[in-house]
């Protein structure tokens, strides 16, 4: 049916991270991200930073891939930078602003946010930033155009340390999704899923078997094509018996929301339990030692990435300590 | 009225710059009555025939031509009252017990009715059931715990409870007994000849197409590749070889017949009696 299901986000190259074994790329992961929060310094944390994007320029992948997995919180750290100018305030006083609403620029805002939903029937895409461009223009008035009867005048200040802290924040935050971008984006999902098993063996010491957690990774990967595919099914089925999202009452919506979900769980249980006959009946015993076809091996340039990494992180910590 | 394919071509990705051959289905003309025909479509697997008939009913959208149902007339562009269109041509898919997912069978055979504001969705629920012979005993029946055959019955009855004016089956019988098999193509001829409704079906079986069909069509590479009447159709060996189709039971068996017992029986029969009548005429004459 419809062919290319880009999964994940695994971009295809041979950079030397893509070479990388997938363990030490896990492992550098998680200790990068505690240097990260480690360093309080805001040059040494941009320098840092400096460092991961030559990291990402490195491998060639395009960088419209790591600015996607900020849209999600673009919204959050919009919210997080206003909370820290308007609530902080310590250290030096930059500077100050003084805002005032008054009934012209009142009215003259409601008509600004009337034209932002007209505008939004017209020109569908970014919304959020429409919306930005409004909200700066409505406080540009409020700065600006003061005439007439004042409904109430506030202020804001903007402190040293709301800057500074924000950044810190932002930067923190930022550097981490592309650190992890670069972990999805370099390491195919069943590697991953293998450096995971590697690392977690040592846990069956402790009889847990983390086996069984891989390999049911490895199942949920392989079938997640193919419950897309029906699910598809589903939907033209129902479609064909008058499921419309557009126009139907919210109970309707409901049952019709039900009608989708039903049958997929039918056919995902019943997916399920053949499988796993099938999986026992060619003999597999789950906390059987497995061998595989492709078995993880350190190579020179894992060992000098993961030596500069964990040197890395002592240096930090040193650092710190002595400072 | 009818539905109305001209030069239709559909493909998955229509913004990459196709070859020809890249289309799942292309240089469809196809003109379909609204009542009294009785189609089957045949072709090997992945030849396009789900696809074109999912763009009878718009579930799929042409990428070239426009398709005209019944004078709503649906383009690359242009695609409204999808809706309506999907009540006048109801489609079932292939194994359709999936699609049940209702507390009791009567529930979800009147699901379609009431999805398309249709009056007394329980009554046309029943109405339907009854073509199939499900009686009451069935109308509060949990669905999942029915038969194979029965599920299929109720989720037809499904499609069929909304009363479209062309009935399409994607291999309705699949998976059947022979029995419960032959019961849907007689409901199925039923409602075309009783309640002159147009039925479509896509089938790999050649003896349903013997027994039924008034009209084959056959998709090849592609394309459509015959349009026309049975007879013509299994009459023609070079064609058949050419798109790799097989030829009715009753044919097969007495061409057969006709070469080691050396008589000279017209194979084109239609049905057993009247093949079991030329058997024997042609032994009256020995």
């Amino acid at each position: 049916m419809n062919s290319k299901i880009v999964f994940g986000q695994y971009y295809n190259s041979n950079s030397w991270v893509h070479r990388l074994d997938p363990r030490v790329k896990i492992l550098s992961l998680i200790l990068l991200m505690v240097v990260i929060f480690l360093i309080d310094n805001i040059f040494f944390l941009l320098g840092f930073f400096g460092l991961t994007i030559l990291v990402i320029l490195s491998t060639r992948i395009p960088f419209t891939k790591f600015l996607k997995s900020l849209k999600m919180i673009t919204f959050l750290l919009l919210f997080m930078f206003i909370f820290q100018v308007l609530f902080r305030r310590t250290g030096e006083l930059l500077f100050t602003l003084d805002f005032t609403l008054t009934i012209w620029n009142l009215i003259t805002i409601v008509i600004l946010l009337v034209f932002y939903f007209l505008l939004g029937k017209v020109f569908k895409k970014f919304r959020f930033v429409q919306l930005l461009l409004i909200l700066i223009l409505a406080f540009v008035l409020q700065y600006y155009w003061v005439n007439g009867k004042e409904i109430v005048n506030y202020q804001i200040s903007v402190y040293e340390d709301s800057l500074l802290t924000a950044s810190f924040v932002f930067v923190r935050i930022v550097n981490i999704l592309f650190l992890s971008s670069l972990l999805t984006l370099t390491t195919k999902p069943m590697e991953l899923n293998q450096g995971l098993e590697s690392l977690l063996k040592p846990l069956r010491a402790l009889k847990v078997n983390p086996s069984i957690f891989t390999m049911m990774i490895a199942i949920a990967l392989r079938f997640i094509p193919t419950l897309i595919n029906e699910a598809n099914k589903i939907l033209k089925a129902q479609a064909s018996r008058g499921v419309d999202f557009k126009e139907a009452k919210l109970k309707e919506k409901i049952t019709q929301v039900v009608s989708l979900i039903v049958p997929m769980f039918v056919i995902a249980y019943r997916r399920a339990i053949d499988l796993s006959d099938a999986m026992e009946a060619r003999g597999y015993d789950p906390d059987a030692t497995r061998t595989s076809m492709e078995v993880l091996k350190f190579k020179m340039a894992d060992i000098i990435s993961l030596s500069t990494i964990c040197l890395l992180c002592v240096a930090i910590i040193v650092l710190k300590i002595v400072f | 009225m009818g539905i109305n394919f001209s030069k239709v071509a559909f493909t998955y990705n229509p913004q990459r710059k196709t070859e020809n051959n890249r289309y799942v289905i292309s240089d469809v003309d196809l003109q379909i009555n609204d009542s009294n025909e009785f189609i089957c479509i045949l072709g090997h697997t992945g030849s396009g025939k789900s696809t074109l008939v999912q763009m009878m009913n718009a579930l799929l959208v042409p990428t070239k031509g426009e398709i005209d149902i019944d004078g709503n007339v649906i383009t690359p562009k242009k695609q409204e009252n999808l809706k309506s269109v999907r009540k006048k041509v109801g489609l079932v898919f292939q194994f359709p017990e999936y699609q049940l997912f209702e507390e009791t069978v009567l529930r979800d055979v009147s699901f379609g009715p009431k999805n398309f504001r249709i009056e007394n969705p329980e009554e046309k629920a029943k109405e339907a059931m009854n073509l199939f012979k499900l009686d009451n005993s069935f109308y509060d029946k949990n669905p999942f715990l029915l038969s194979g055959g029965e599920m299929r019955k109720v989720a037809i009855s499904g499609i069929l409870a909304s009363d479209p004016e062309v009935l399409i089956l994607d291999e309705p019988t699949v998976g059947l007994d022979p029995l419960t098999k032959q019961e849907l193509i007689d409901l199925l001829k039923r409602i075309n000849q009783e309640n002159k409704k147009t039925v479509i079906i896509v089938t790999h079986d050649m003896d349903v197409v013997w027994q039924v069909a008034t009209r084959v069509v056959v998709i090849d590479d592609n394309k459509i590749v015959y349009d026309g009447n049975k007879y013509d159709l299994f009459k023609n060996e070079q064609l058949i070889r050419q798109h790799s189709l097989d030829v009715p039971e009753i044919i097969k068996i007495l061409k057969e017949l006709n070469d080691k017992l050396k008589i000279n029986i017209d194979v084109y029969q239609d049905n057993l009696e009247s093949a079991y009548k030329a058997i024997v005429e042609a032994y009256k004459h020995e």
